[in-house]
């Protein structure tokens, strides 16, 4: 093992799980399969200290818009492809890295799309930098 | 932005925030057999990009909701996208039961 001296700089990133009907053609045991190695995967990535936090979503909830959102329907629309599953969030030292752990998700193979995103690393206030 | 600011603060200092972060712009989506599609995404412009998340600690959905609507930038055309986080995977659970069913 090479020798580190100095320790890497890493980032958070999100993985936002997209397609909730991925077990549609799937019998319970390969489910059961699927999801074993899904746990796993995220057991390990845990225990390297590169997943901080990671849960999946029910599938109901709402949509909220309009002004003083005053529009709530159902969402998401649980058919499609782009229903946010669940999510993983990662400590990682880049991009690439992230997405070379995206790609080891058991479910890309039957449907689901990791989408990988840079957190900002300001806590929640304000979308843009405040002067 | 003083709006969010006041709205976020007060939700913090009720503890009800568990953690909270806007995502860069930039980012990529993978998809197909061993990820081996990787593309630029999402598309910036789209009302469907994900700008960032609150992850909250409250009583129920209800309450959630009632928090979703305070947002001062749904005025601006943001929505925002309420979910229960669930104890155990959906699917896994139906597949779980299905099997238990199967073999009773």
């Amino acid at each position: 093992m090479a020798k580190m001296t100095t320790p890497t700089i890493t980032s958070e990133y999100m993985l936002l799980f997209r397609g909730m009907h991925w077990d549609k053609n799937l019998s319970p045991e390969e489910i059961q399969n699927v999801m074993s190695r899904w746990i796993a995967w995220f057991d390990r990535l845990t225990q390297e200290g590169k997943a901080k936090a990671g849960q999946p979503l029910t599938e109901k909830g709402k949509i909220i818009s309009g002004k003083k959102g005053q529009k709530v329907v159902d969402g998401p629309f649980a058919e499609s492809k782009e229903s946010i599953a669940g999510y993983i969030l990662l400590q990682a030292a880049t991009l690439d890295e992230a997405v070379k752990i995206a790609k080891e998700c058991p479910g890309l193979d039957y449907g689901i799309s990791v989408e990988v995103r840079l957190v900002d690393q300001q806590i929640g206030r304000g979308f843009a930098v405040s002067v | 932005m003083n709006q969010w600011n006041a709205w976020f603060d007060q939700l913090t200092q009720q503890g009800k925030i568990k953690s909270a972060h806007p995502l860069e712009h930039e980012g990529k989506i993978v998809a197909g057999k061993k990820g081996r599609s990787v593309a630029d995404g999402p598309f910036a412009e789209s009302k469907e990009a994900i700008g960032g998340y609150f992850l909250l600690q409250v009583e129920g959905f209800n309450e959630a909701l009632g928090i979703a609507k305070k947002c001062p930038a749904l005025d601006y055309g943001m929505s925002v996208e309420v979910r229960p986080v669930a104890a155990q995977c959906p699917t896994f659970q139906h597949a779980g039961e299905q099997v238990a069913y199967m073999t009773a």
